[in-house]
C-alpha cells in the first residue's frame, strides 16, 4: 500500500470513529420506560412476586421496600442448596435486626413441597419461606439454575445475582456491610 | 437461553465454558502459528497459561485485600467458586504482569511473540462476548428489528452476537492472510498483531454504541474512548513500521563456497561492501564434503555482520547477483562457486509464500552457521525464539557435523 493510500485511509478511520463515538449519545440514547427497567439482573428493578408461606401467609416482596433483601431460589432435591442454607442462616441472624430479610422460595412447581417444608422446620431455619405453586415467580426471574441468589437493595434494585454455591456467608455480609455502610453516610 | 452444566457441586453457567473453550482454541491455533513462524511455541504457551494462573490468583486476592471481612469469617471462602468474588482489573494487571515477567526470562522477542499471539487475542474476543450473550451480560439496546432477542424484559439488539460476527470476520481475514497461519504476509514483525488489535478496537468503537449499559465519561461512552485511542495507536505504530524512517538494520550473512572456496569468499566479501558495512567477519571454516562422490571435496564458510538501509528485498537481489558474477548457477548442488544466505534481518521474524524464512532455519541446523556466527556474536539470541548461540550450538552433534575452523596463518589473510 502506497503511504498516501495508508494515511488517507487510516485518518479515515480515526475520524469515522470519532464521529460515530461522539454521535453515539444522539443516535442511541439509553432511556429505559420503566416497563423494560424490571429483570433479574444486576442494575434492574427486581421483579415484585406475592407467594404463600407455609402457614398459608402472603408476602410480597414490596413488603420489604427500604430493607435490602436476599431471593433465595431452591429445592428440597438441590445439595448445593442445602449446602448453602446454613451459611445463610449464621448471615441471616448477624443482620437480621438491621432490618436484612432472606425471601427462601421453594421451586414448589417441581419439588414435593411436604418434603420442602419438612427440610425447612427440621433445620429450624428463622428466614422466611414462600412456596412457588406454579412457576410464574421462576419464569419472572429467569431461573435456570439451583440454587440462585439474588441480592435486592433497600430501593429494589438487584445488586447481584449469583448461581450456584457461590452465596457464601462471607460474600453476602461483605454486600451488606457495604450497604449499611452506605446508608449510615446518607 | 442461558443453558448450565452441574459438574458435582459446581455449577457452571454456558459462559465460564464457552470461555474455556475459546481459550482452547485459540491457544492451539497460536502453538500451530508459533510451530510455523518458528517462534518458541512451548515457552509461549507455558508463559500465557502461567499468566492465566496468576491472574486467577490475582484477582481473587484482589477481591480479598479489599474485604477482608470474608476471610476473617470463613478462611474457606479464599478457594470457593464464586466469580463474583473476583477483582477484574486486579487480576487483569496480576496475569499481564506476570506474562511479561516470565517472558522476559525466557527471553522471548516482544514482536514475534505478539505475532504469533493474534489467533489467541481474536479468540479470546470472540469467546468473551458469546460468553456475555450466554450470560446475559452487556445486553443491547431495545429494538423492534426481527432478529431483536427477548432479554431483560424487552427485545433487544444481540449486540454480543454482532461483535461475535465481526470478530469471525476478523478471523477469516486473519486465516486467509496467512494462508491458515503458515506465513506472515509482510517482511515487519509486528504488523499482524498490530492489525488484529486494530480490527479488535474498531470492533469495539463500533458495537458498544448498541450496548445499553454504556460506562458514562464526559456524556460519551469510556469504553468506546479507551477502543477509538488503543485503534489510533495501533494506526500510528502501523504507520511507523511500514513507512517510518529506515534506520540501518543490522544483517548476519553466511557465506560459502566449494570452488576456490578462500579466494570466492574473499572476493564476495570485498563485493558485499560495496552496498552494506561490514562490522564483523568471522574466521573461515571448514567442511568436509559428505557426499559418497565428493570424497576431498571441502566447504569453506564465514559469517559477515554488515550494516546496511537496504530493504530485504533490494537485499536479496543484490546477494544473488554476487552468486550469479561468481558462476553461481541456480539449481547446480554439486558446484557452488559462492552461495550467500541472509540470515538474520535485524530482528524480524517473517516466513513468506515465496519460501524466504527470516531468520534462516540453517541457523539451527548446521554448524558451519552457528560456529562463525557465535565467534562473532557471543552475544546473539536467535530473533524469533530468544534461545542463545550457545544453546544453538550445544544442540548440534559435533561428531556428525565436524567442522575445522581455520587458523589465521593457514588463512593467510
Amino acid at each position: 500500500m502506497r503511504k498516501t493510500t495508508f494515511l488517507i485511509l487510516a485518518g479515515g478511520v480515526i475520524i469515522a470513529g470519532l464521529a460515530w463515538i461522539i454521535l453515539t449519545p444522539v443516535l442511541f440514547p439509553f432511556a429505559q420506560s420503566s416497563d423494560e427497567a424490571v429483570a433479574a439482573h444486576p442494575g434492574f428493578k427486581a421483579p415484585d412476586f406475592s407467594l404463600e408461606t407455609p402457614a398459608g401467609d402472603i408476602v410480597s416482596l414490596s413488603d420489604y421496600s427500604g430493607q435490602p433483601v436476599l431471593v433465595f431460589l431452591w429445592a428440597s432435591w438441590c445439595p448445593i442448596c442445602k449446602g448453602t442454607m446454613p451459611n445463610l442462616e449464621t448471615v441471616y441472624q448477624d443482620y437480621t435486626d438491621q432490618g436484612f430479610e432472606i425471601l427462601a422460595v421453594d421451586m414448589a412447581f417441581q419439588d414435593t413441597l411436604s418434603t420442602a417444608i419438612d427440610y425447612f422446620e427440621t433445620e429450624g431455619y428463622s428466614y422466611t419461606m414462600l412456596i412457588d405453586r406454579d412457576g410464574q415467580m421462576a419464569q419472572d426471574y429467569q431461573m435456570h439454575g439451583l440454587p440462585t441468589s439474588i441480592l435486592v437493595g433497600p430501593d429494589g434494585t438487584v445488586l447481584d445475582v449469583t448461581i450456584g454455591s457461590g452465596m457464601s456467608a462471607g460474600y453476602l455480609s461483605v454486600q451488606l456491610d457495604q450497604i449499611f455502610t452506605s446508608r449510615e453516610g446518607e | 437461553m442461558f443453558p448450565i452444566i452441574d459438574i458435582g457441586p459446581l455449577a457452571f453457567q454456558a459462559g465460564g465454558m464457552i470461555l474455556i473453550i475459546s481459550l482452547l482454541i485459540g491457544l492451539w491455533l497460536t502453538v500451530r502459528f508459533s510451530a510455523s513462524l518458528g517462534t518458541n511455541g512451548d515457552a509461549i504457551e507455558n508463559n500465557l497459561l502461567i499468566g492465566l494462573m496468576i491472574g486467577i490468583i490475582g484477582a481473587r486476592l484482589g477481591y480479598l485485600i479489599q474485604n477482608p471481612s470474608v476471610v476473617a469469617d470463613n478462611p474457606l471462602s479464599i478457594v470457593s467458586f464464586t466469580p463474583t468474588m473476583l477483582d477484574k482489573p486486579f487480576g487483569l494487571l496480576a496475569g499481564i504482569l506476570a506474562i511479561i515477567i516470565t517472558s522476559q526470562r525466557s527471553h522471548l522477542p516482544l514482536w514475534p511473540t505478539l505475532d504469533t499471539m493474534s489467533p489467541l487475542a481474536v479468540l479470546l474476543f470472540a469467546g468473551v462476548h458469546l460468553a456475555n450473550f450466554a450470560n446475559g451480560n452487556n445486553y443491547g439496546l431495545p429494538t423492534t428489528l426481527p432478529w431483536g432477542v427477548p432479554l431483560w424484559n424487552a427485545i433487544r439488539h444481540p449486540v454480543q452476537i454482532y461483535a461475535l460476527i465481526l470478530a469471525v470476520v476478523l478471523l477469516i481475514w486473519l486465516l486467509v492472510r496467512t494462508r491458515l497461519l503458515k506465513f506472515t504476509y509482510s517482511h515487519h514483525s509486528g504488523l499482524i498483531l498490530l492489525h488484529t488489535v486494530a480490527g479488535l478496537a474498531l470492533i469495539t468503537v463500533l458495537t458498544r454504541a448498541l450496548v445499553a449499559d454504556k460506562a458514562p465519561f464526559l456524556g460519551l461512552d469510556l469504553i468506546q474512548v479507551i477502543a477509538w485511542l488503543i485503534l489510533l495507536a495501533s494506526l500510528i505504530l502501523i504507520f511507523n513500521v511500514q513507512y517510518g524512517k529506515k534506520k540501518p538494520t543490522r544483517i548476519f550473512l553466511s557465506l560459502g563456497s566449494n570452488r576456490n572456496p578462500r579466494e570466492q569468499t574473499y572476493k564476495a566479501s570485498q563485493d558485499i561492501a560495496k552496498f552494506a558495512k561490514i562490522l564483523n567477519r568471522s574466521s573461515l571454516y571448514e567442511t568436509a564434503d559428505v557426499r559418497p562422490n565428493h570424497a576431498g571435496e571441502t566447504y569453506i564458510n564465514r559469517v559477515l555482520e554488515v550494516e546496511t538501509d537496504l530493504s530485504f528485498p533490494d537485499l536479496k537481489e543484490r546477494t544473488k547477483a554476487i552468486e550469479s558474477t561468481h558462476g553461481r548457477e541456480p539449481g547446480d548442488k554439486d558446484d557452488v562457486p559462492m552461495d550467500i544466505d541472509i540470515l538474520t534481518y535485524g530482528s524480524q521474524v517473517f516466513v513468506l509464500p515465496s519460501g524466504t524464512a527470516i531468520p534462516r532455519t540453517g541457523l539451527t541446523e548446521h554448524r558451519y552457521v552457528a560456529m562463525p556466527l557465535a565467534e562473532i556474536a557471543p552475544d546473539f539470541r536467535h530473533p524469533a525464539t530468544g534461545i542463545a548461540i550457545k544453546d544453538i550450538l550445544k544442540q548440534l552433534d559435533e561428531q556428525k557435523q565436524p567442522v575445522r575452523k581455520i587458523t589465521e596463518v593457514e588463512n593467510g589473510t
